[in-house]
């Protein structure tokens, strides 16, 4: 039986023993439950909290310095969308929805001719609050603002209208309708261009931005995440077979690495199951953005996107290996983690930094750490995803020879530790031991 | 033909030297026993067998060519420290054990269940293994390692924990593969066994090779000139036997001079005219042995 068949039954029994665990589908089944009820919990409110404020709010004016000229109840000006808004809306064929959500202004404002009128009709919940205009408005430019006193967040929008009221009428008859309407929403077809450090001129793009940062973040994270729980995995299984004393009978069936990258294997298997699972719940819950990311003309990070799986796959292995062969040295699994946690801390580097990459992506500490194995795997996909056109192929190709030849020395350091682990009961073994016995595994 | 060789290995762990030079054979389907106290070196030679840990030095040949890990899908081992995973099902954990030491799948299940049948524990194929008896689970581990046939097999203190119906069942399955010409190495302490079952012997202590060959030359190594003699009356005075004392109603315990052979002793009792029925030189228990031995080394 070759190597490979070793591997592979190794792989295949860890993966099934650990899908088969009650923690395992709990948390792979039960954590997108858990997120969306606790999404549930934080929208359901804010779904009413919305459409309350969709719902009509009538405010009182006493024009002290009696310009608005109001005979009666008088809605705001129509809001103009931002571009963006409209494009996206149009992408997923709801402009129309989105306009009459969005668009209509629903404040009313109700004139009183006094200050105390308008109180009490505050105070008996005809209105919402008032506002008072200086009867030297024009010069001073003063508005008093009355609300009650209580929390409320819709109270910059009730100004933000009052203002473009203010505006409206003040320059009602001084100017012609276009102009008028022009000074009110001066910028209402504007579109930001970006240019490329190519000379390149490209639509500045949201959605885009968001996205080029949206994929190198949830690799980071979910990478994070996989190391993390697999880690655990692995740390346990290994600790179980101490305690059961299976380690020698599977040390006399296959190579310490066979067994280590049969577990990585299963295990990460396991792992990337889980991530698949939630990545597929998430798509079928969101399904409606991939057609607006498509037609809305979205420059996705295919370059990135691409190299998702095998830098995952590698990085994994990378510290799977260094993870599990330290961790095994450990007497008991408290120990196993503590003498693991470096490397875990390592994993979670590139996420500390992520700010100072984001910033440059193409700096000097970001250039340097693409060929530090520790990061590399995060690295490109950050860079690749931000501004692709800056990293040279040469990095990418160069930082995966890296990878992977650190990955097979990992690999080759962690099955030695891994043997010297698994043999080792009671005290840990002392360092000096540890250089011995792994020399003597060649 | 020889199916394991160790030549000179030297093991050592920190400041502890668990093997000094240790050299022995084991020869093709026979059932070799690998002796020793506890702390002897035993489980050490048996680690360096199964490639879990590495000589110092010295070589290990097996199958006639240095041990290669290749070989371990040839070979089966049970340790002395040995366990099962306990959440899961006997036939599961059986068919992992299979399928490692190079069965197909199928293949490696239907052996399962099979040697499940001949460890007359056909019912517990379904159970999680920490429902097992402490004896069930010895006997589980067992029918694991011999289910796939392997030509060479180490079993360390198989028996421990059995009772006497199932220690008479483990041997008669080592018998078996002995018949069917597989190779057995039974490091033990129980010295009944080694006589009723080994053909030949190593016995270790200190790290050292102190006792090797086959099981009846060695008893008559370590023996006392002593022979058994049955006789129709008392046997009468001959050159060269020492003493003559009484055992039972026609037997006589003779103790023979220094350098004195049974057979010229019994030539000489003949020419006297001693009616001799049947004539047995006494052959130390390997039990005897061991504790001579082994006492000699602390001495």
């Amino acid at each position: 039986m070759t190597r490979w068949h070793k591997v592979r039954t190794v792989a295949a029994f860890e993966f099934l023993t650990a899908v088969k665990r009650p923690g395992y589908l709990i948390a792979t089944f039960g954590m997108p439950l858990f997120i969306a009820a606790y999404g549930a919990m934080v929208a359901i409110p804010a779904y009413y909290a919305q459409l309350k404020d969709q719902e009509q709010a009538i405010y009182g004016v006493v024009d002290g310095a009696g310009f608005l000229q109001l005979q009666g109840d008088i809605a705001a000006p129509e809001v103009e969308l931002p571009a963006e808004v409209k494009n996206a809306a149009g992408a997923l064929g709801q402009t129309e929805a989105v306009k009459s959500a969005l668009g209509k202004s629903n404040f009313i404002f109700r004139p009183f001719e006094e200050e105390p009128k308008a109180r009490q009709a505050m105070i008996g919940q005809a209105i919402k609050g008032y506002f008072v205009i200086a009867p030297d408005y024009i010069d001073s430019g003063r508005v008093d603002i009355y609300t009650p006193d209580e929390v409320s967040m819709s109270g910059s929008d009730s100004r933000q209208a009052f203002a473009n009221l203010i505006r409206e009428r003040l320059l009602s008859g001084k100017l012609d309708e276009k102009l008028r309407h022009r000074v009110i929403t001066p910028m209402a077809d504007s579109k930001r261009l970006s240019i490329k450090r190519t000379g390149e001129v490209i639509e500045d793009d949201q959605a885009a931005s968001i996205l080029r940062l949206a994929v190198p973040l949830v690799f980071i994270i979910l990478f994070l995440m996989s190391v993390l729980m697999t880690s655990g995995y692995l740390m346990q299984g290994t600790a179980t077979e101490k305690e059961n004393k299976v380690v020698e009978v599977l040390l006399a069936s296959a190579n310490p690495d066979e067994i280590l990258a049969g577990k990585l294997a299963g295990l990460g298997g396991a792992g990337l199951l889980q991530i698949g699972v939630w990545l597929l719940m998430a798509l079928a819950t969101g399904i409606g953005v991939i057609p607006m990311l498509l037609t809305s003309g979205v420059q996705i990070p295919w370059m990135a996107v691409s190299l998702a799986v095998p830098l995952f796959i590698i990085s994994f292995l990378f510290f799977g290996s260094l993870i599990l062969g330290t961790g095994s040295l450990g007497s008991n699994m408290r120990e196993a983690q503590q003498l693991a946690m470096v490397w875990s801390l390592l994993a979670a580097l590139p996420l500390m930094l992520l700010a100072v990459f984001i910033r440059e992506p193409h700096g000097s500490a970001a250039r340097v750490m693409t060929w530090v194995p520790f990061s590399s795997g995060s690295l490109i996909m950050l860079r690749a995803s931000m501004d692709p056109a800056f990293l040279a192929w040469w990095e990418v190709a160069g930082a995966l020879v890296v990878l992977a030849i650190s990955t097979r020395l990992a690999l080759a350091v962690g099955a030695r530790l891994f043997r010297v682990g698994l043999l080792s009961s009671g005290a840990r073994p002392k360092l000096r031991e540890i250089i011995r016995q792994a020399r003597l595994a060649n | 033909m020889l199916i394991a060789q160790f030549q000179n290995l030297v093991k050592t762990y920190g400041d502890t030297v668990a093997l000094r030079g240790v050299t022995f054979d084991v020869h093709g389907s026979e059932i070799f026993g690998l002796l020793g106290p506890n702390g002897a070196g035993k489980s050490t030679v048996i680690r360096i067998l199964m490639d879990i840990i590495r000589a110092d030095s010295g070589e290990v040949l097996v199958f006639g060519e240095p041990r290669r890990r290749e070989h371990l899908d040839r070979m089966g081992y049970l340790p002395e420290e040995r366990g099962l995973y306990t959440r899961l099902t006997v036939l599961d954990v059986m068919t992992y054990f299979g399928t490692l030491k190079g069965l197909p799948r199928a293949t490696a299940r239907k052996k399962a269940t099979e040697w499940l049948d001949r460890v007359e524990l056909p019912h517990v194929a379904g159970w999680k293994v920490d429902r097992l008896s402490k004896g069930m689970s010895q006997k589980v581990q067992i029918a694991s390692v011999l289910m796939s046939d392997p030509e060479l097999c180490v079993l360390d203190e198989p028996t421990t924990g059995l009772d006497p119906v199932n220690v008479r069942l483990v041997q008669d399955l080592l018998l078996e593969r002995r018949r069917q010409g597989r190779t057995t190495i039974l490091s033990t302490h129980h010295m009944n066994q080694v006589e009723a079952l080994c053909d030949r012997v190593a016995l270790v202590n200190k790290g050292r090779l102190v006792v090797y060959g086959e099981v009846d030359e060695v008893r008559r190594q370590h023996s006392l000139p002593e022979v058994l003699v049955h006789a129709e009356r008392p046997l009468p005075q001959v050159p060269g036997i020492v003493s003559v004392v009484a055992e039972g109603d026609d037997g006589w315990r003779i103790t023979l001079a220094d350098g004195m052979k049974p057979a010229d002793a019994l030539a000489a009792l003949v020419r006297a005219g001693a009616p001799v029925v049947r004539f047995e030189p006494m052959l130390a228990p390997m039990e005897d042995i061991f504790l001579r031995v082994v006492r000699e080394e602390a001495a």
